[in-house]
């Protein structure tokens, strides 16, 4: 009752205040009037501040906020072989994720238990990924709880994600390649854009989780097979949900790749390789139309299974294949470069026929070496060997005998018989015209252009002049020359084909979605040899006789006249007996009459006569032969 | 009798602006409501309660104009009691929305405490004022007064509800200086007030009213969350521009970017829809109602009605400050009505009476004439 003690008062206190009326100061009311007009002149001051100054920033960010752009992803054009047979899939990738903030504030618990029991995941492990997540990546970043989750799963958790509030089924696109190593270097594999490629290609609409292609053709290709992706432009609630569709980019479907590869013929040649690789870190296979340079199979030793790429790849997995010895990501048909040893005895021999150097007739007789003084001082001797005294020797025999002798002539000459050979710059300018030197252009991302020396380079490379014995290795493919396999093979089907050098390729054509064709890449001329059909013939005439009569017997077909060329190439350090690891080769091509396909193999740890020519032979017979039986047995 | 003076004095144009601002209030409620309901208006429709509290109020209004005024004066211990009794009951049984306790449910009807009590306390320290007038210099008189106004202020604060307290504060300000509370004791407790702030943000605000007051300075520390409403209520009025962008046409009122956009966050439906000239209308409006309540204080016949005229153009205008404040980031949150325009039965019943107690000392502003 406190402050109405006087209560009672109050009533005869009535008149009092009666006259008290006009008492008060009129002041007061004034200085009221005054702070209202204050207060609210306050408010207008801001409200002119929002609305009239600041109104049109304002209004775009009120409008930016009710829209949102929406990515409308392309699906991703599929590869298959020449034959129409599948290559890769679509599929999709799904993980379990948390959202720590949008994880129910007390009821943590109970979504942890629900992803453990789909999942069998234990509940601390979901506890400490949340919790990792969210002090690495924000409260509002998915912290993945389980990667690769079987579809089943995937399918269960998403029925339930609506009750369970934070979880999160992330969903990415996935290739599936049906044919797992057999074509991992040609058809290589898409990961995660990096950011660096983000920046990159940014302006093409990439984002951030898109996936691209980091190999093969799924690199080389890369625009075409992913199509355009569209967009729309939504206006949304501040929920986020959809209200409506203010445009609409639809996207464009990557179209489809068909490849010059025979998927057959690939599997057999991974098959004989395998075969005859022997004690080889890596070794590699190739077969061209010698007509058109389509490569029609392309096998390159150690593969890689490249579907693990579209799972998570721990680092150890990674590190593991980059640093096995036979470096199994790496295409050893493009990408490493080796001494082509005697495979370069025919780029060689067509030059010192087209100069004049040498004519069909020309005789040399190999007694196993010849000998070069030095220019200084004529005590010193060195020995160049042949693999064999091979006694007389025509251009035939020069190239089907494969003597080492032969070729010291016709390359550095031997100026105390009188003998003027080509000498290393015309070697080094043969070479190049049969595309030595430089990539050969094939529709692959990673090809090395291999080396061509000549005394300049060697001046600037070894800082020493060049001499002759470099001559005399540089004309049996031995020293500094270094090809990719794929190079020689190029340079032997242009041999083949009377001199057309064509850029290979493993693309044979453009589909739409529904199998229509869009573009046949037309056959690529690089360049026309410098070689007379003439001499060319001599050529193809000594590679024949090689398959027929000289070491390369091995590379023989029934049914099939094969013309070829063996190569045994010297490389790494002296070995304790003397003698060097070999490369082994076989170029070669068929039918020797009317040349359609050329093949290169290359064991890295091998011999050219007996493991390379006979590997040739019988990925020779199956192009010729297993097909065409096949087809009888097929037909009926 | 009674009629024919009603006639000569009652304010008509009091009633017509406090009716403009509630028709003013349907509009965007209506504006507001529209994504919740596409078909139209229907009985179960919010405007069309706020409708129906409107014409209860207009009622209450006669109802209480009709009545001598100074009976509240004799009721003054019951009101007062009966509004700490409501502030403490609220704190016990009361329904927790958005964190703090401030309605309690009676017969269907959720009643907000603090909106009754408002005006229960204005009218017991007009009585309590208006009859210390011959010691009003005195201290005593000044603390009992000041106790008077802590003690619901408190219990407000304690739901919480920081804007309510304020406009408690007011209030009491404004109504001890209009008694002729010597200003120096106001000056002293202000400078009192001003100094303690320091302590207040440590130990008597929670982490509530603390986190308000960062995310007033840094909404963009958490622009979903706590942040959200200060941003997009901000992005609504400054987006409206001078015209607005059209009744029914503004995207973050009808995407429902605005939360409470009925009620704590209706000028941001106006400030949107309506531009720079709607808000100008508005508080021309409330200048004009306020001016109108001054002009009531001034024809009083006792301290008792300008005391209660008084309080009541204060709470009014501070009512209308902190809430358009907050809609345009003045001041930092705090949940309070916008006076007749604001969804909410509550708040307009109270401001109904509000009228009725102005209309009420109007029409006794001269002896009665038998």
């Amino acid at each position: 009752m406190g402050p109405f003690r006087e209560h009672r008062r109050w009533r005869s206190a009535k008149p009092k205040v009666e006259r008290d009326r006009a008492g008060r100061s009129p002041g007061a009311f004034a200085l009221l009037r005054a702070i209202i007009i204050l207060m609210f002149g306050a408010l207008t001051l801001q409200l002119i501040n929002l609305q009239v100054i600041q109104g049109d920033e304002y209004k775009q960010r009120a409008e930016i906020n009710a829209l949102r752009e929406i990515p409308l992803p392309s699906s991703r054009g599929l590869i298959f072989d020449r034959n129409g047979q599948p290559l890769v899939q679509n599929s999709a990738r799904f993980s379990a994720a948390i959202v720590p903030g949008d994880l129910p504030k007390r009821g943590e618990a109970a979504v942890y238990r629900l992803l453990s029991n789909v999942l069998n995941v234990p509940v601390e492990e979901i506890d400490q990924k949340v919790r990792e997540g969210a002090k690495g990546q924000g409260e509002y970043s998915p912290a993945v709880i389980k990667d690769d989750i079987d579809r089943d799963a995937a399918l269960i958790l998403m029925e339930l994600a609506p009750y369970a509030p934070g979880l999160q089924v992330i969903t990415e696109p996935s290739r599936r390649y049906l044919s797992g190593s057999l074509l991992s270097h040609v058809l290589g594999y898409t990961g995660p854009i990096s950011a660096e490629e983000h920046a990159e290609l940014g302006d093409e609409g990439y984002l951030i989780q898109d996936f691209i292609g980091k190999s093969g053709v799924e690199s080389q290709y890369e625009s075409i097979l992913r199509g355009k992706p569209g967009k729309k432009l939504i206006e949304v609630d501040a929920g986020g949900r959809e209200l409506k569709v203010i445009s609409e980019r639809r996207p464009i479907d990557g179209s489809n790749l068909v490849l010059s590869i025979d998927l057959d013929l690939q599997r057999k040649a991974a098959e004989v390789l395998s075969e005859y690789a022997g004690a080889s870190d890596n070794a590699a296979a190739a077969v061209m139309d010698v007509k058109t340079g389509e490569l029609l199979a392309m096998v390159s030793q150690p593969g890689f299974d490249n579907n693990i790429f579209s799972g998570p790849l721990s680092s150890e997995s990674l590190a593991a294949l980059v640093d096995s010895p036979g470096k199994p990501l790496v295409n050893h048909l493009i990408a490493d470069r080796y001494a082509p040893g005697s495979t370069f005895k025919t780029i060689v021999g067509a030059g010192a026929l087209q100069e004049g150097v040498a004519a069909p007739w020309t005789t040399i007789t190999s007694r196993g070496y010849i000998t070069v003084e030095n220019e200084f001082d004529p005590n010193v001797v060195y020995v160049y060997p042949d693999w064999a005294p091979l006694g007389a020797l025509d251009f035939y025999g020069g190239i089907a005998m494969s003597s080492n002798v032969y070729f010291y002539y016709l390359a550095g000459g031997k100026s105390d018989e009188g003998f003027r050979g080509l000498g290393e710059d015309k070697v080094a300018q043969y070479a190049r015209a049969f595309g030595f030197g430089e990539p050969t252009g094939v529709d692959l991302p990673g090809e090395s252009p291999g080396l061509v020396p000549d005394s300049a380079w060697k001046e600037e490379a070894i800082g020493e002049p060049w001499t002759l014995g470099d001559t005399y290795n540089f004309g049996i493919g031995q020293g500094y020359v270094a090809a990719t396999p794929l190079q020689v093979l190029t340079a032997i089907s242009a041999m083949a084909n009377g001199g057309d050098l064509l850029t290979p390729r493993v693309v044979k054509e453009f589909q739409d979605s529904h199998g229509k064709t869009l573009v046949s890449p037309e056959p690529a001329l690089r360049n026309q040899v410098p070689i007379d059909d003439q001499n060319m013939g001599t050529l193809r005439a000594a590679m024949r006789q090689s398959v027929t009569a000289g070491v390369a017997k091995n590379a023989a077909v029934a049914g099939v006249e094969v013309a070829g060329k063996t190569g045994t190439a010297e490389f790494g350090p002296r070995l304790s007996n003397g003698k060097y690891e070999t490369h082994g080769w076989f170029v070669g091509f068929a039918p020797y009459n009317d040349p359609q396909i050329a093949i290169v193999v290359f064991v890295q740890r091998g011999s050219g006569g007996n493991d390379a020519s006979p590997a040739a032979a019988k990925i020779l017979d199956f192009y010729f032969n297993g097909p065409r039986l096949a087809q009888q047995v097929d037909r009926p | 009798m009674i009629y024919s003076r009603a006639a000569r004095h009652f304010d008509f144009l009091l009633l017509a602006i406090a009716a403009g601002l509630v028709a003013y209030g349907g509009i965007l409620i209506y504006s507001a409501h529209l994504s919740a309901y596409p078909d139209g208006v229907d009985l179960g429709h919010p405007l069309t309660k706020q409708i129906m509290f409107a014409c209860l109020g207009l009622g209450i209004t006669l109802f209480v104009a009709w009545l001598d005024y100074r009976i509240f004066g004799q009721m003054a211990v019951g009101l007062y009691a009966s509004a700490v009794l409501m502030l403490v009951a609220v704190l016990f049984i009361g329904d927790s929305v958005y964190g703090s306790r401030r309605w309690f449910t009676l017969a269907g009807q959720q009643i907000q405490a603090s909106e009754v009590a408002k005006l229960f306390v204005i009218v017991a320290l007009a009585r309590y004022l208006a009859d210390r007038q011959p010691r009003i210099q005195e201290v005593q008189v000044f603390l009992i007064s000041l106790v008077m106004a802590a003690v619901p202020a408190g219990l407000v604060l304690v739901e919480p509800d920081m804007g309510t307290a304020m406009v408690f504060g007011a209030v009491w300000v404004g109504m001890v200086l209009m008694a002729g509370v010597p200003p120096k004791h106001v000056l002293v407790l202000v400078g009192l007030a001003v100094s303690l702030i320091p302590f207040a943000l440590i130990v008597v605000l929670g982490d509530y009213q603390r986190e308000r007051i960062h995310l007033f300075f840094d909404p963009n520390s958490d622009p979903l969350g706590g942040g959200f409403n200060i941003l997009q209520a901000e992005n609504a009025i400054g987006s409206g521009g001078l015209f607005g962008r059209g009744l029914t046409e503004g995207t973050q009122t009808q995407l429902d970017f605005l939360q409470t956009s009925t009620t704590d966050y209706i000028f941001a439906v106006l400030g949107e829809e309506l531009g720079f000239l709607g808000a100008v209308l508005l508080l021309a409006l409330f200048t004009a109602l306020l001016f109108r309540g001054i002009r009531a204080a001034t024809l009083s016949r006792d301290h008792f009605g300008r005391l209660i005229a008084t309080g009541i153009v204060i709470m009014i205008l501070f009512q209308v400050f902190i809430n358009i404040a907050v809609n345009i980031r003045l001041v930092p949150v705090t949940g309070i009505p916008l006076p007749f325009v604001s969804q909410g039965g509550s708040s307009l019943l109270m401001l109904f009476a509000a009228i009725g107690l102005l209309e009420g000392i109007v029409l006794r502003h001269r002896p009665i004439e038998f």
